[in-house]
């Protein structure tokens, strides 16, 4: 596809266009840092920001707290459907390839659940692509790339004073198409850097295998050590573009059934109604979220469930760093290889 | 800050002369701004533990979960003796199973806050006395540590263990240090209608990811309120009223058991303010009772306190 562009000090003027028709939202300044807020001046927006965002952008298609239906006077009624379209604008690549990858459990051919289907096709995602990576981002390690595509509509990349745009959907080249075409100096100069961005970025692990060593490790007293200081919160997983866990409640006095956000770092989360946990102990919780992450996606979908993001290596509060576990247990699994 | 070599060697006496079975302390962590709690099995793993400022947690709250006759010995701060002071009143730590090696104790650096002010990829981070060298990809800058301390710290009453089997270090010389924490005085300050509007802001941001509760030493409880179902005594879902409903019982739960370490609110990745509800409510039980939690070893909190012959029945 082609190559448009807008000169930086243009943008906003664009935004503000589409401010009009869509729900803008984007990267802003908040309490705690940076949060994807709905702007309603372009001047709100942050785009090129050294760190991301702490809450990820899957919220806005599994929004931790859905109302499915409210029941009132026995009637059942469907929630409200929103009417504005949402333009989530200046997502890093590793958000929105969360997106793709959870398209894949909420999109499934017969299976596809109405409320991320109706949210997802309300959108369009303008990606932002990243040169210069943070010191916890690992993307490359596990499949992605600072300039991915995967679950963007457009991807924007920033060439000192000007934006380049390149539309992936036809959604996404409606929006744009009538933007000047970026000449081919410009076009290289993006190409280029997609290309030293990628290579620059340091691998945090080797990922040849993973899953077969997580599998030969299942047993192992690795898991005990390294779960040893977690302390079980829903920092990890909360904050994660890809987990998508939930349980649903019905909110008796409000006469709602709502569907929340879980996670299986939670000892309630296993817990059945006996009083029997069959994941008993953080060792067994925290082999979940790791062997979801790096083997059971894979049985699945052949992808890695993690996109390397690095918001659970920056705000796990005892600092696990889910990079150092998947490095210890290829080392295990290859010692144990060893001693057979 | 303790002499490390000096706490390294006491460490690793303490392990290979069998005082204890495991050491909790603090290690280097994956990023520059943060250290990794970690417990010392083998004496000649001492050499992995480190003291400086990025000691986010109270260590105290990782002793609820360890085999109940192990021995063990904890490095402690301040907070983190005052803590094992007040579970060991609640009788939730045997005090004899536990050796308690202080030091001296300058305050917790607040990551988020050093890492807003410098504004830049930090690659290492060096204390120099009341200064900290930050080393970016291609600038060096120096900030006083007192910029960057965390609100928990700065506020701090007693930052010297207490009740310590040994003291690594020596004591720092203390002036100064504020009895009432400034923080309450400014949100008291303010009338009711601008203090909902500091609440509601505040916890309006939560994600219910309980970080606080399981980084906190006086949540111990094995099913909190919030994880009740049967029946459900508070909404799961993320709502106004839940979740408000939730800081409050919270706070209230720790009213006069809160060592004010603040290791909820750096826990918490919305940075969300708590310690200011829950040093309100010490400092009643202060002006109502005289009470002070970790002051010794034997008062119990008034709120936690319970007497057979209680003069006020329930029922006559
Ligand atoms: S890691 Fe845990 S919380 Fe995340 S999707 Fe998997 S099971 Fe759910
Ligand atoms: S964020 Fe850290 S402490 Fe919390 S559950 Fe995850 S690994 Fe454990
Ligand atoms: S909030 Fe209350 S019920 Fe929950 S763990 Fe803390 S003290 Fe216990
Ligand atoms: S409530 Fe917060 S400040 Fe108080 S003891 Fe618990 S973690 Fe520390
Ligand atoms: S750590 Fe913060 S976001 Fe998480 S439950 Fe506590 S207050 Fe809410």
């Amino acid at each position: 596809m082609s190559y448009k562009t807008t000169p930086v000090n243009q943008f906003p003027k664009l935004v503000s266009q589409w401010i009009k028709k869509y729900d803008v939202t984007a990267p802003a300044e908040a309490k705690n840092g940076l949060e994807y807020k709905t702007i309603g001046d372009p001047a709100e927006m942050m785009l090129n920001n050294r760190v991301n965002t702490t809450y990820a952008p899957k919220a806005f298609f599994l929004p931790q707290s859905e109302k499915l239906f409210t029941v009132e006077h026995g009637r059942f009624q469907a929630p409200e459907l929103k009417t504005k379209p949402r333009l989530l604008l200046g997502v890093r690549p590793c958000d929105t390839r969360a997106f793709w990858l959870l398209d894949t459990v909420f999109l499934a051919k017969g299976e596809e659940d109405a409320y991320w289907q109706r949210r997802r096709a309300d959108s369009l995602v303008i990606s932002f692509g990243c040169d210069t990576p943070c010191a916890s981002c690992f993307c490359t390690s596990v499949g992605g790339e600072p300039f991915g595509r995967e679950g963007s509509d457009i991807q924007m990349t920033q060439l000192e004073d000007v934006y380049v745009f390149e539309a992936f959907t036809e959604k996404g080249s409606a929006l744009i198409n009538k933007l000047p075409e970026a000449d081919a100096a410009t076009v290289k100069k993006v190409k280029a850097l997609q290309k030293t961005s990628a290579a620059e970025m340091p691998k945090a692990f080797d990922n040849t295998n993973l899953r077969d060593h997580l599998y030969a490790l299942f047993e192992d007293d690795f898991w005990k050590e390294v779960a040893e200081t977690c302390l079980g919160c829903g920092v990890c997983t909360y904050l994660c573009p890809t987990c998508y866990c939930f349980d649903i409640v019905d909110e008796v006095q409000r006469g709602e059934r709502v569907r929340n956000w879980d996670t299986c770092m939670f000892r309630v989360y296993s817990q059945e109604a006996s009083g029997h946990n069959p994941r008993p102990n953080k060792a067994a919780r925290t082999r979940q979220r790791v062997m979801h992450k790096y083997a059971y996606w894979i049985d699945s979908i052949n992808e890695f469930g993690c996109t390397g993001c690095g918001r659970c290596v920056v705000n796990c509060p005892v600092n696990i760093d889910i990079r150092e576990i998947v490095s210890a247990a290829q080392a295990r699994s290859a010692k144990m290889e060893a001693a057979k | 800050m303790a002499n490390i070599d000096a706490l390294r060697q006491e460490v690793s006496r303490v392990l290979s002369e069998k005082i204890v079975d495991v050491v909790l302390g603090f290690e280097a962590g994956s990023l520059p701004t943060r250290n990794q709690p970690v417990f010392i099995h083998k004496a000649k793993e001492s050499k992995r533990l480190v003291d400086n400022g990025f000691g986010s947690n109270n260590l105290a709250a990782l002793l609820a979960q360890r085999p109940k006759d192990e021995k063990i010995g904890v490095i402690c701060r301040g907070c983190e003796s005052r803590a094992i002071r007040a579970l060991t009143v609640e009788q939730q730590l045997n005090r004899e199973n536990l050796y308690l090696i202080g030091v001296p104790c300058r305050g917790i650096i607040d990551w988020r806050a050093l890492e807003r002010a410098v504004d830049g990829e930090i690659l290492a981070v060096a204390e120099d006395g009341e200064d900290l060298l930050v080393t970016l990809k291609d600038d060096e800058k120096k900030l006083a540590r007192a910029e960057v301390l965390h609100s928990a710290c700065r506020n701090c009453r007693q930052p010297d263990p207490v009740g310590t089997d040994v003291l690594i270090g020596e004591l720092p010389a203390r002036e100064g240090l504020a009895q009432r924490s400034p923080d309450v005085a400014a949100f008291l300050g303010k009338d009711a209608d601008a203090r909902y509007a500091i609440f509601s802001e505040e916890a309006e941001r939560c994600i219910r990811c309980y970080a606080c509760r399981e980084a906190c030493p006086m949540c111990y409880c094995t099913e909190c309120f919030v994880d009740h179902i049967t029946p459900r005594w508070s909404e799961s879902m993320v709502s106004k009223g839940g979740t408000q409903a939730w800081h409050i019982i919270r706070a209230f739960h720790q009213t006069g058991r809160c060592v004010s370490c603040g290791a909820c609110e750096r826990a918490c990745p919305m940075e969300i303010k708590m310690e200011y509800i829950t040093d309100r409510l010490n400092e009643d039980m202060q002006d109502m009772y005289g009470f002070e939690v970790g002051a010794n070893d034997s008062d119990q909190p008034p709120f936690a306190a319970f007497s057979l012959d209680d003069r006020n029945r329930f029922k006559e």
